[in-house]
């Protein structure tokens, strides 16, 4: 059994690796400008363009940037590696953990390598340190996953856009809701940090102006937080009726099963932001999250026909279920590919004109959504933690209706 | 009084099982640093190795998984111990920051070896049969593993108390502690008890991994939060003493469950404020031995 578990990530960095050779040598063929490839619409074919690709290769995050890696590479695989008639060279960055190796990260990117455009970002902090050099550089930087406000708000550059989320957004569509269902009074935690900072006002601001209390919250300490019990006792002793929570990673999977162990899931239903409930900390949780109610922009489960079509593909490239990470790299792909179909070329401003003209996408596994201010204004759905046949999956409730950032 | 206690007796319950867990992780730094002048940051590695190996053998909560996860990790503490001792011999006479940048290398190459062979993935553990419930404490849910752990703590305290206490090897140990050069004139030789000490420690590491994987689960980054937590433990307890260990042990876990419980918007503030408070008061502890060594 530990076998068969370490080749999986091993595998995977090997296969990522020889895709990312095999563009390579690809983008070195076609250099000489065939123009054979030019009849896709709009495109100038022939040429390449080189994107790097900003994703957490070691550290904490690396298993939402092997997601979002795999979500890039499934989109330039069913693409033949171009976009608009372009080769599609994938420079491949390691963000790390934070921003001391992510600003580095996407500095080399812009002084030594020829990059025409940017993808990824998992970190937040990093996506705000790197704002003012890509600026600068005037290379579009699509951010694949970081979920602050102000990176398209108070922070924002025209060259900074997002295909995620934000954090606020996830959260305000869950306060919209419980708010209307007249839930009672909510107990909200989250860690504490910017994102957790944001996701609490989110929350709060929405479920107030729809009418409901908070019943308390609690920020507890960014990642030393092994043991999860005395802030679940406030919680009980709080007379909460349910609780919203917002956690991440190791966080996230120690919440859930002590929030079950000590007896709270069957008293105070649990609401959370989706990532409490998302990817590989979903299969660690375990019977625990059964019964999770969260709010998200995606689920393998949406019914649409984009997305059991992504899901299938993602499964036979992967062997695994595709996460909200992969489905924010494969839409940045999807924008990116449009933006350069109308650009008519490969500059930073082309491209960036281009994305404000995209409209609406309508091929995403996530449903349609758009560019509002160079962030996704897209449905937010209610989804709730089922087991199917042994899997865990985020089945699909509701749709809470389309939410822009707030 | 009675109504207070009743509200926080889930959260004073809970700094027992935390201090009994911490307890079982320290000890084995504390004996190594008093005894052997050995600060081996590399515990936190250890651990995670037993976090890991549980992992792996309890996928399906069984008590052979558990009891297999457990014995392995005794063997593998024992040699890693045995060949963490030959490692630091040549840096022996070397200034004691030296020896710990070693074990520092070692706990970070340990940790990345983790990552390669496990991913970067967060691991549950289910807790063994019969005890992944929750039991009723005065009507409140507590899971029952977290009970055993109390139980485990206290009996390890015990079982190394009357060793250090009552017997020849325990005699050995304090003289160590008080006087390493003095033992060694007696005719004792000094490298045998340290391969046993580093031994011995690193194997209270690695089972102390097993034993919490059902709490904290395994992923990347526990060994450097739990050596953290070890490293306070014996600074409050005081170097090279079993019974600052152990009150140490449980004066943090308290401080990490009552403490926050209490004082939640102080949470992060509040272990390192219990610390400053030991030091500006018993700057070598609360139990410090009497280490003779300058």
């Amino acid at each position: 059994m530990p076998q068969q578990r370490s080749r999986r990530p091993l595998s995977a960095g090997l296969g990522a690796g020889l895709l990312a050779l095999t563009l390579a040598a690809c983008g070195g063929g076609s250099l000489g400008g065939e123009e054979e490839d030019g009849g896709s619409a709009g495109g100038e074919g022939g040429g390449t363009v080189q994107v790097g690709l900003v994703v957490p290769q070691a550290g904490v995050y690396t298993p939402l940037g092997t997601d979002m890696r795999n979500g890039w590479d499934l989109w330039l695989e069913q693409n033949g590696g171009e976009m608009a008639g372009y080769t599609v060279e994938t420079v491949t960055a390691d963000e790390g953990e934070g921003p001391d190796t992510g600003v580095p990260a996407v500095q080399r990117l812009l002084t030594e390598g020829q990059v025409d455009a940017m993808v990824g970002i998992v970190n937040s902090a990093t996506a705000l340190g790197v704002a003012e050099q890509v600026t600068e550089a005037q290379i579009p930087l699509i951010v694949a996953n970081a979920g602050a406000g102000p990176i398209t708000g108070e922070a924002s550059s025209p060259y900074v856009w997002r295909t995620s989320f934000t954090n606020a957004q996830v959260a305000a569509a869950m306060g919209e809701h419980l708010a209307a269902e007249g839930i009672g009074p909510v107990y909200v935690m989250a860690p504490d940090y910017a994102a957790g900072q944001e996701v609490v006002a989110g929350f709060t601001q929405a479920f107030e102006e729809g009418g409901g209390t908070i019943a308390g919250q609690a920020l507890t300490p960014f990642g030393t937080t092994q043991d999860f019990q005395p802030f679940l006792s406030g919680i009980q002793s709080s007379g909460a009726a349910a609780t919203f929570a917002f956690y991440a990673g190791g966080e996230a999977v120690s919440f859930v099963q002590q929030y079950a162990d000590f007896g709270l899931k069957d008293s105070i239903p649990l609401y959370g932001s989706g990532f409490l409930t998302e990817g590989s900390v979903l299969d660690a949780q375990g019977p625990a999250a059964v019964g999770v109610r969260t709010s998200l922009h995606y689920s393998t489960e949406l019914d649409n026909e984009d997305n059991a079509a992504f899901v299938q593909a993602y499964q036979d490239a992967y062997g695994t279920l595709p996460t909200v990470y992969s489905v924010q790299a494969y839409d940045a792909a999807n924008v990116l590919a449009r933006a350069l179909e109308e650009a008519g070329g490969t500059g930073g401003d082309a491209i960036t004109q281009a994305l404000d003209g995209l409209g609406t996408i309508d091929d995403s596994p996530r449903g349609p959504w758009s560019f509002n201010g160079q962030t996704p204004e897209q449905s937010i759905y209610l989804r709730e933690v089922a087991d199917e046949n042994g899997t865990l999956v985020n089945s699909v409730v509701s749709d809470l209706g389309v939410f822009p950032q707030p | 009084m009675a109504g207070w206690f009743d509200a926080n007796l889930v959260s004073i319950l809970n700094g027992f099982a935390i201090g009994a867990l911490l307890f079982i992780l320290a000890v084995g730094l504390s004996i190594v640093f008093g005894m052997m002048d050995v600060l081996n940051l590399a515990h936190g590695a250890f651990f995670l190795v037993g976090s890991y190996l549980a992992a792996s053998f309890v996928a399906g909560g069984s008590w052979t998984g558990f009891l297999t996860a457990l014995g392995l990790a005794a063997v593998i503490g024992l040699l890693a111990g045995g060949v963490l001792s030959g490692l630091t011999e040549p840096l022996a006479r070397r200034p004691i920051l030296d020896q710990a940048l070693l074990t520092l290398g070692i706990s970070l190459i340990v940790a990345e070896v983790l990552s390669i062979v496990y991913g970067n993935d967060v691991r549950s553990v289910p807790p063994p049969p019969g005890l992944d419930g929750s039991t009723d404490v005065a009507g409140n849910a507590y899971p029952t593993y977290r009970l055993l752990l109390i139980g485990l703590g206290l009996l390890l305290a015990l079982v190394v108390w009357l060793v250090v206490e009552r017997t020849s090897v325990g005699a050995l140990v304090r003289a160590s502690v008080a006087d390493r050069e003095m033992v060694s004139a007696m005719g004792i030789d000094n490298r045998k008890v340290k391969v046993a000490v580093l031994g011995i420690g690193s194997l209270l590491a690695t089972v102390a991994g097993v034993l919490a994987a059902p709490v904290y689960g395994a992923r990347p980054g526990l060994d450097e939060t739990i050596l953290l937590l070890a490293l306070v433990v014996v600074v409050i307890g005081g170097l090279g003493s079993i019974r600052g260990a152990l009150i140490g042990a449980l004066v943090i876990g308290q401080v990490e469950s009552l403490g926050r419980a209490l004082l939640p918007d102080l949470a992060s503030f509040i272990l390192f404020g219990t610390l400053a408070l030991v030091l500006i008061v018993r700057p070598r502890g609360l139990f410090a031995g009497k280490v003779a060594h300058a």
